[in-house]
């Protein structure tokens, strides 16, 4: 501070040439900020090479002078005025880029000899020195930071505008997948019916050949619906629409009804079915129509990755504050590759076209977002050759 | 705690709402359009109970500009809102916004200027009722929680703090924040003996 303060009366105290040619003088020239000083007379003590350069006035021309003289069009102007309370009131002040469009008139010169304003940023202190106050004001050239904000403003601009159009995308996306889905259903619905009757021999006996590609349309037909009728379910989660009715539902009651319903695609595919464990009489809280579906795929799913003759084993189980349902097959197991995407959408561990079960590699996608909605879970365990086990747990409730 | 009579509470507010009638009207002509500020309440406080004001309520963000004041009294100021106030503030001030969700540089420079505009204004109110000179820093932009704002867990929780409410009429809205003043023991009492003169003279 004592060293300072000689250094301010060496350049305050003889204006004119010696102060450039002290070392505090030389020290100011070299600074990247502009740099002066107002005394309480309001009269310009020190002008550093910067200010010269900026504001092309030399600095002969401004010692000596009144703040008011050298910038007359910035009377009345805040930055006159928290010069004044620095000198009165000793408080310092700084001045923003964004809240003071053009502070003092100074310019830049680039390369063409063309002259661009700066873009400033002002501060204002007060000093004192052998008793006497002085006002220090130092500006900083902010044209860089000005500019970055600007590429920052044009970025994020676009990026909200990026963000919006993929908002819109998506929204069209899952409005035409459940117009088109709706649209296809009722035709498809009633080209089932109709197959069916022709299949079922009731508008007169088919020969064989024909009666073979009749159930092989009657199959496909039904294979889209269900594919239909999954894409509508994915949509209908995905879009937070899927209505769940959740109660008390008596879970060895919906497991028999899935086991039976299930027992035509068991023998389809010639496994058993066996109910190994049961908890009689036990409650869970869930929506009986989708606990049925989830049910539904896993023993599906089971038939279908089991050799023939094979048993598939069903477990109901206390586990923890849960309850759980096992299905257990000795089937071929889930490689170890696709275990990380086996409940993500449309994921089959065969993705080849000559697969020989059916499918879309929806059912478990939907089952697991089932099972959350009802705060429940699944999950599975696996052995490569040996089996597989796919078990849901599900809260226990009091029966109604 | 530290208690003020009703008379030394109303001296004060009033005191402080001149002061920021000046500064509004200052930041209103920046910005070319009306900016309203005021004081309605003034308390004092230990800083424990002024950083709960703030996690209590909300222990979401605070930001703000703080200043440190010398001289005739020690201590730091500091103007304090709920962080996305902060933005708020700054945006409708600004006009020109950048839809980011933090304040970019620029924007906390003007932020900056101010709180540094109504904490000066208050600041000299004080230094013209204890008649003497107070000098104030630049402003630095802070940003935090209440205990880290206020420093709790220091050893400095009990300290007494003059703890101010701000209203800003901005627009269509107001947004309420809060001036503190932490000054150190011997500044409070000088300062509320100053009032207790200035009361007198009345
Ligand atoms: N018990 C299982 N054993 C072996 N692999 C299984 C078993 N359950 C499911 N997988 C594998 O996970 C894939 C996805 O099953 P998911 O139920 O989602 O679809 P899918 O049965 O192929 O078709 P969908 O259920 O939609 O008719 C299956 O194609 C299969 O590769
Ligand atoms: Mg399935």
């Amino acid at each position: 501070m004592h060293s300072d303060s000689n250094a301010l009366n060496s350049i305050t105290t003889e204006p004119g040439a010696s102060d450039a040619d002290s070392l505090f003088g030389k020290v100011l020239d070299l600074s990247e900020h502009g740099l002066f000083l107002v005394d309480s007379a309001r009269k310009i003590v020190l002008w550093n090479e910067w200010m010269a350069q900026a504001s092309s006035l030399a600095r002969g021309d401004v010692i000596g002078r009144t703040f008011n003289e050298v910038f007359p069009e910035l009377a009345g102007k805040r930055v006159a005025s928290v010069i004044e309370t620095a000198l009165d009131m000793r408080t310092a002040s700084l001045l923003s880029r964004s809240l003071n469009k053009s502070l003092f008139p100074l310019f830049s010169a680039n390369g063409g000899g063309e002259r661009k304003r700066i873009e400033q940023s002002v501060i204002v202190k007060p000093i004192q020195c052998d008793g006497r106050n002085y006002c220090l004001v130092q500006i900083t050239d902010v044209t860089p930071m000005v500019q970055r904000e600007e590429v920052l403003r044009v970025l994020a601009r676009e990026a909200e505008a990026a963000q919006k159009a993929a908002e819109e995308i998506s929204r069209f996306k899952s409005e035409f997948t459940s117009t088109v889905s709706h649209e296809l259903r009722t035709p498809l619905t009633s080209i089932r019916g109709s197959l069916g009757l022709v299949s079922s021999g009731v508008m007169g006996e088919l020969p064989l050949e024909v009666n073979k590609l009749v159930s092989i349309a009657c199959n496909n037909t039904e294979r889209l619906l269900f594919l239909i009728n999954d894409i509508l379910d994915i949509d209908k989660i995905e879009s937070g629409k899927m209505d769940f009715v959740i109660g008390p539902v008596d879970l060895m009651a919906v497991l028999r009804q899935a086991l039976e319903a299930n027992q035509p695609y068991g023998e389809q595919y010639k496994i058993r079915y066996v109910l190994n464990q049961v908890m009689a009489g036990v409650a869970v809280r869930a929506d009986t129509d989708r606990l049925m579906q989830v049910l539904n795929n896993l023993l599906s799913n089971a038939a279908k990755f089991s050799p023939e003759g094979a048993e598939v084993e069903i477990n109901v189980l206390q586990n923890g504050a849960m309850i759980r349902v096992e299905v257990k097959d000795f089937g071929t197991g889930i490689p170890l590759q696709f275990q990380s995407r086996i409940f993500e959408k449309f994921s089959q561990a065969d993705g080849s076209d000559t697969r020989k079960t059916g499918g879309t590699g929806l059912g478990l996608s939907i089952s697991k977002a089932i099972m959350e909605k009802m705060g429940g879970g699944i999950g599975f365990e696996t052995e490569e050759g040996k089996g597989t086990t796919f078990y849901i747990d599900i809260c226990e409730m009091a029966p109604a | 705690m530290f208690e003020i009579t009703d008379i030394q509470r109303d001296y004060i507010t009033e005191i402080l709402n001149i002061s920021m009638g000046s500064a509004a009207a200052v930041l209103s002509e920046m910005v070319g359009e009306e900016v309203g500020l005021s004081v309605p309440e003034v308390a004092f406080l230990p800083r424990r109970v002024a950083a709960d004001q703030f996690d209590l309520n909300n222990s979401a963000k605070m930001s703000g500009v703080t200043q440190s004041v010398s001289g005739a009294i020690n201590g730091d100021a500091l103007l304090m809102f709920p962080e996305e106030k902060t933005l708020t503030i700054v945006r409708i001030l600004l006009g020109d916004t950048v839809p980011v969700e933090s304040l970019t540089e620029m924007e906390q420079e003007a932020m900056c200027e101010i709180g540094n505009i109504i904490l000066n204004a208050i600041v000299s109110s004080v230094a013209n009722l204890l008649q003497k000179e107070i000098v104030s820093s630049l402003p630095r932009f802070i940003s935090g929680t209440g205990s880290e704002i206020y420093a709790i867990n220091t050893g400095c929780e009990d300290d007494l703090v003059m703890f101010l409410k701000v209203g800003f009429g901005l627009e269509s809205q107001s947004i309420n924040g809060h001036v503190t003043l932490m000054l150190n023991v011997p500044s409070l009492r000088e300062f509320i003996a100053h009032l207790d003169e200035k009361i007198n003279a009345l």
